[in-house]
């Protein structure tokens, strides 16, 4: 039941968020619904004006404060169309804000321990695209949704007062509009589920192709898979026709019952005009009433047939929120562990762990009970085997992960550095990264920090020195580069604690020996470091080496 | 922010290669756009004949009520009403069909188009499109120009046709009206075509890149959590998030506003143009020049022309988008060279080719340095060389001129004698083969993988070809066997059964050079040994270049090394 259940939710979270939005919102019905009676009046005025002129033949001029009159009405429509659009676009944007805020503090609390079995990409594309796909929900539908009841019964309220008989025709049409709106609904998500599977479908075959193309070059194969990459198209388009073909039916059925409502309100008029018709209120016909009538007909359809336009708009959104609302079920306190205050560390430790633990969901225990004492000045290598809980530690040590038993204690206050395979590289300056670590420090402590991180050598050779912009996820800095970027940013940050967890991994020799220097005067400075590592010259600096077993409980 | 060119010169000039492609399938989109034609006249034509038949029903009502002999003919004009909303119903269903089907034809001839565009870019052209989100900007900007018929073109066009047709019709009975109700129309027109699309291209054209701003802002957020979280800088990144958001928002807000903006007008214009043809109407009744009826039809024509205009604020003012698509991928037209065809018909000897590069340089577009500065080299038929040095030494570089991949700046590169640019494309396909550091494994089945290199193999050689990598074995007992499907990127097999795919891609042909980028990358010890003597037996009679970084005289070092040549920095360090 799973299924039937998520979408519901998804669903819920929308409507909860609309709700914020609840006063623009219901500005925008307003502005929609005055539209209308505008819309009406106008109409109204129409046949009136027609009735005078061909039937009582009133002088043209003593017609104009009509016309002014409808002028006037056809402004102030437009001022309300424009206040309808505007009321849903600033809530859409003020929701969109809302829910990404809303996401990035809630993967701010899982913090790196709960994202790193994510793949940030797709997180990304999904805080930028999902979020965007709301858009047309809140700025359109939503709005629509009620107004499609709205107005269609503010018609009808006017064709009544004119012609009862004419607004029963309306009426009998009205146990349909649900069907309709059914029909509409069904149609639309349907289309929308299978075009999404079939079109990313395709797409991967596309990005397939495009990707392999250097392989196919090689092999001489593009002219080949040029062809496939049209026959596939053409493939596809040759299926969703076929859903097509039924999928536009519902449309064409809600389509077809507007015109046919004119047609019919019309020869009705018609033949009560000519007098044919002697039944009810037929006989009180009279030009302007029977035009009016008339003009009525297409507006009782327009708000369903504008809600059947929307309705792509939602199957978007509740897609969207599916993604969202699954990102939002993890809880983070699971994580971290509650909040509540353990005791600061003994004078002279930066850090205590005492019989700390820690547990995965669906893992169970990874981590201890562990005893552990880090003391300023300290070297610690911290070693096991691949999934053996050395980045745990460090996460746990970080405050990334809470004991699930036992306690952490850190010293009041406690600042730390923190370091790993993949340095951030935030597009800019190449000082604005590393005032990162120190928002305030001068470009004199910049340039020593990357000196004592042996990047010295680079600065001379940038012409641009710390104002040389590193590009979009490092661009234009080698794997070494970067990661002595980020030992700078350590060296200029005065944390006691540094943890870093497989600094020399990804590095080749040359770059390995520069780091494990930087990280030897890193110690000397006094700096507690701790160290996950396999590397011989790395656990070499150390003083202390706590051997990570994979069997819990005998760590230490 | 105007550093794009906002001239409609530059508009013009930017869509012309697509408008040419669209202008291949012509009859299809005149086809798309007389059904549209024929909905619009429908649905014109049902309110103006209703308001025709009501106004002359109730003139002739009120005679007969007089006592006057009137006759009106109800049966035409009431089959002329259901008519009409019979074709409304039926035009729209079809036009929606058919332009679909249009509109997904148009889609196979821009990505086959496109494909072949992609399939002419060099080695370095490719190397710097290969994120992902490339990939996922291509397929957007190959979508956003796909609409470009359905949004843009017919639309507008089919609105133009609509206006001239009501003006002209209704000049038929009052000219008047028709030149009036046309004229305002047709400025109202201009205003939502161009008017709109002038005040939104910077903003609608800037949407991508702001996303796009704010995707790399986020991915660094995520993947450099823990520092931020270390270092405090997590509110202060937030901050940089939040003005990316702003300034995005902002171009929304101002194309959002400028939508509502144009929807209002269409509303104003509709209204405006329909109440002028009531009152020029209503003069001309008044100076007997106008029958009743006709008073009555002509403003409810013109209200039932809102249908023709209301897609336009929309679709216009978002003109910038489609523009920037268009812009992102002529680029990528411009980028792909036509490769050098080797039209010289020169073909080299049959056996072993030699190998022979003379003081080449060369230098990536916006590096600052050269990547291979003067280099020489040169391999006997049948000769073994590993080019050794770290990543980022000129290896891949080498390999992808000696591809003719890349186009060397400087100097003279020679297969078998014969200058590499005067080589027939198809026998340098067929006869220099290549292992590449990354394996690209279609998503497709393993047959269809091996066939890359053989398209004609039968499946007795792809067996052979598999048990040459030790994977016949593993492949017999899949349930598909060489049906089976390796997934996106191979992602079904692991990195080492990739690695010996791509080895038995090469046993399948017999090429007289071989490059071999890390041929032993991410398999076990075992394997290389029973590998090793198999490639060294099948390299014989073969010249071959190993890339390497470094030998360390092992096991995992490729066999039969001649001599090994490394490079530091785009240039020979040392020749063993």
């Amino acid at each position: 039941m799973a299924e039937a259940r998520e979408p519901r939710q998804a669903a819920r979270w929308l409507a909860a968020h609309a709700a914020l939005e609840r006063r623009r919102l219901a500005l925008a019905v307003a502005a929609g619904v005055l539209a209308t009676l505008a819309t009406l009046a106008q109409l109204l005025l129409l046949a009136r004006f027609v009735g005078a002129l061909l039937v009582e033949e009133a002088p043209l001029a003593t017609l104009l404060p009509l016309a002014i009159a409808m002028l006037g009405l056809v402004v102030l429509r437009s001022l309300a169309l424009f206040a309808q659009e505007r009321q849903g676009l600033a809530a859409s944007l003020a929701l969109r804000r809302r829910v990404r805020g809303e996401l990035l503090d809630h993967l701010a609390r899982l913090g790196p321990a709960g994202l790193a079995a994510r793949h940030t990409g797709a997180l990304a594309s999904q805080l930028v695209e999902q979020v965007e796909a709301l858009d047309g929900y809140v700025a359109r539908y939503r709005p629509q949704l009620v107004l499609a009841l709205l107005q269609p019964l503010a018609v009808l309220a006017v064709v009544a007062w004119l012609d009862w008989l004419a607004a029963l025709f309306l009426l009998l049409s009205a146990p349909l509009i649900p069907l309709f709106m059914a029909l509409v609904g069904m149609g639309a998500e349907r289309l929308n589920r299978e075009q999404f599977v079939a079109v990313s479908r395709l797409s991967g075959h596309f990005i397939d192709r495009v990707r392999a193309v250097a392989t196919l070059q090689l092999f001489g194969r593009t002219r080949e898979a040029t062809a496939e990459v049209h026959a596939a198209a053409d493939d596809y388009r040759r299926r969703s026709l076929r859903t097509l073909r039924l999928a536009f039916l519902s449309s064409a059925v809600l389509e077809f019952f507007a015109s046919v409502a004119i047609a019919v309100v019309a020869i009705y008029v018609g033949f009560g005009l000519l007098g044919y018709i002697t039944y009810g209120p037929s006989p009180q016909l009279t030009l302007a009433s029977g035009l009016a009538v008339l003009l009525l007909a297409p507006e009782f359809f327009q708000p369903l047939r504008v809600l059947s336009q929307h309705y792509h708009d939602r199957a978007a959104a509740l897609g969207a929120a599916d993604g969202l609302v699954a990102l939002l079920d993890e809880d983070p306190d699971a994580l971290r562990g509650s909040a509540e205050a353990a005791p600061p560390a003994p004078a002279g430790r930066l850090v205590v762990l005492e019989g700390a633990c820690v547990d995965y969901p669906g893992r169970g225990r990874v981590l201890g009970p562990l005893d552990l004492a880090l003391a300023p000045g300290e070297v610690v290598a911290v070693t096991a085997p691949s999934g053996g809980g050395k980045s745990t530690l460090l996460a746990l040590l970080a405050g990334f992960l809470g004991p699930a038993e036992g306690r952490r204690c850190t010293a009041p206050g406690l600042r730390f550095a923190w370091m790993d395979q993949r340095p951030l590289l935030v597009k800019g300056s190449l000082a604005d990264n590393l005032r990162l670590a120190a928002p305030d420090a001068d470009d004199a402590s910049l340039v020593e920090a990357l000196e004592r991180a042996g990047l010295a050598e680079l600065l001379t050779r940038l012409p641009e020195g710390l104002a040389t912009a590193v590009g979009e996820r490092g661009a234009g800095l080698s794997g070494g580069q970067a990661q002595r970027l980020a030992l700078a940013r350590v060296f200029l940050s005065d944390a006691p604690l540094v943890l870093l967890d497989e600094p020399t991994a990804s590095l080749d020799a040359d770059s390995e020996a520069v780091v494990v220097a930087a990280l030897r005067r890193l110690a000397e400075e006094g700096r507690c470091l701790v160290i996950a590592t396999h590397h011989p010259a790395l656990m070499a600096l150390a003083d202390r080496r706590l051997a990570l077993d994979a069997s819990p409980g005998e760590g230490a | 922010m105007s550093r794009h060119d906002q001239s409609p010169v530059g508009l013009l000039a930017e869509l012309a290669p697509w408008l040419r492609l669209l202008a291949r399938r012509r009859g299809r989109l005149a086809g798309g756009a007389g059904l549209m034609v024929l909905t619009l006249v429908s649905a014109i034509g049902l309110l103006a004949l209703s308001g025709w038949f009501i106004a002359a029903t109730g003139l002739t009502g009120l005679l007969l009520a007089a006592g006057v002999a009137a006759r009106l003919d109800v049966y035409l004009p009431g089959g002329g009403i259901r008519a009409f909303a019979v074709t409304r119903t039926v035009a729209r269903y079809l036009e929606r069909l058919y332009n679909h089907d249009t509109v997904l034809r148009l889609l196979a001839d821009l990505r086959g188009r496109l494909f072949a565009v992609v399939a002419g870019l060099d080695a370095d052209a490719l190397a710097r499109r290969r994120a992902s989100d490339w990939l996922g900007r291509l397929t957007a900007d190959i979508d956003t120009l796909d609409s470009l018929f359905l949004r843009l073109l017919a639309p507008a066009g089919v609105a133009l046709a609509a206006i001239l047709g009501l003006g002209a019709f209704l000049a038929l009975f009052a000219p008047a009206v028709g030149f009036s109700v046309a004229a305002l129309l047709l400025v109202g027109w201009g205003w939502l075509v161009v008017g709109q699309a002038r005040l939104g291209m910077a903003a609608s054209r800037r949407q991508v890149e702001g996303r796009d701003a704010l995707r790399g802002r986020l991915v660094e957020q995520l993947q450099g959590l823990a520092e931020l979280e270390a270092y405090g800088a997590l509110a202060d990144h937030r901050r940089r998030l939040a003005a990316l958001e702003a300034a995005l928002y902002r171009d929304q807000r101002r194309l959002g506003s400028l939508v509502a903006l144009g929807n209002a007008l269409v509303a104003l214009l509709v209204g405006g143009a329909s109440l002028a043809a009531l009152w020029l109407a209503a003069t001309a009744w008044q100076a007997g020049a106008l029958s009743g009826p006709l008073v009555v039809m002509m403003p409810l024509a013109v209200l039932a022309m809102n249908e023709a205009l209301a897609a336009l604020p929309a679709a216009f003012t978002w003109l910038g988008a489609t523009r920037g698509a268009a812009a992102r991928l002529n680029a990528l037209r411009r980028a792909a060279s036509p490769p050098p065809s080797g039209e010289g018909g020169a073909t080299p000897l049959a056996g072993p080719l030699s190998v022979e590069m003379a003081a080449v340089s060369l230098r990536y577009p916006g590096a600052s340095l050269p990547t291979l500065e003067r280099l020489s080299l040169r391999l006997a038929p049948g000769e073994r060389l590993a080019l050794c040095g770290a990543s980022g030494a000129g290896k891949s570089s080498v390999a992808s001129l000696l591809l003719r991949r890349l186009a060397p700046d400087e100097g003279q590169i020679r297969l078998g004698g014969v200058a590499l640019a005067a080589w027939p494309e198809e026998a340098l396909r067929r006869r220099v083969a290549a292992l590449t550091q990354r394996v690209d494994l279609l998503d497709d089945s393993l047959a269809a993988n091996l066939r890359l290199a053989a398209p004609d193999a039968e499946e007795g050689a792809l067996w052979a070809a598999l048990a040459w990598v030790e994977l016949a074995d593993w492949a017999a007992a899949l349930p598909e066997g060489l049906a089976t499907r390796v997934g996106e990127g191979g992602r079904r097999l692991s990195g080492g059964q990739a690695r010996r795919l791509a080895l038995a891609r090469l046993h399948l042909m017999a090429p007289d050079l071989v490059l071999l980028d890390e041929p032993f990358a991410g398999l076990d010890a075992e394997t290389v040994a029973r590998l090793g003597p198999r490639l060294d037996a099948w390299l014989a009679g073969r010249t071959t270049l190993f890339l390497v970084h470094q030998l360390d005289g092992g096991a995992f070092d490729p066999p039969g090394i001649d001599h090994a040549l490394t490079l530091v920095e785009g240039q020979p360090g040392g020749y063993t």
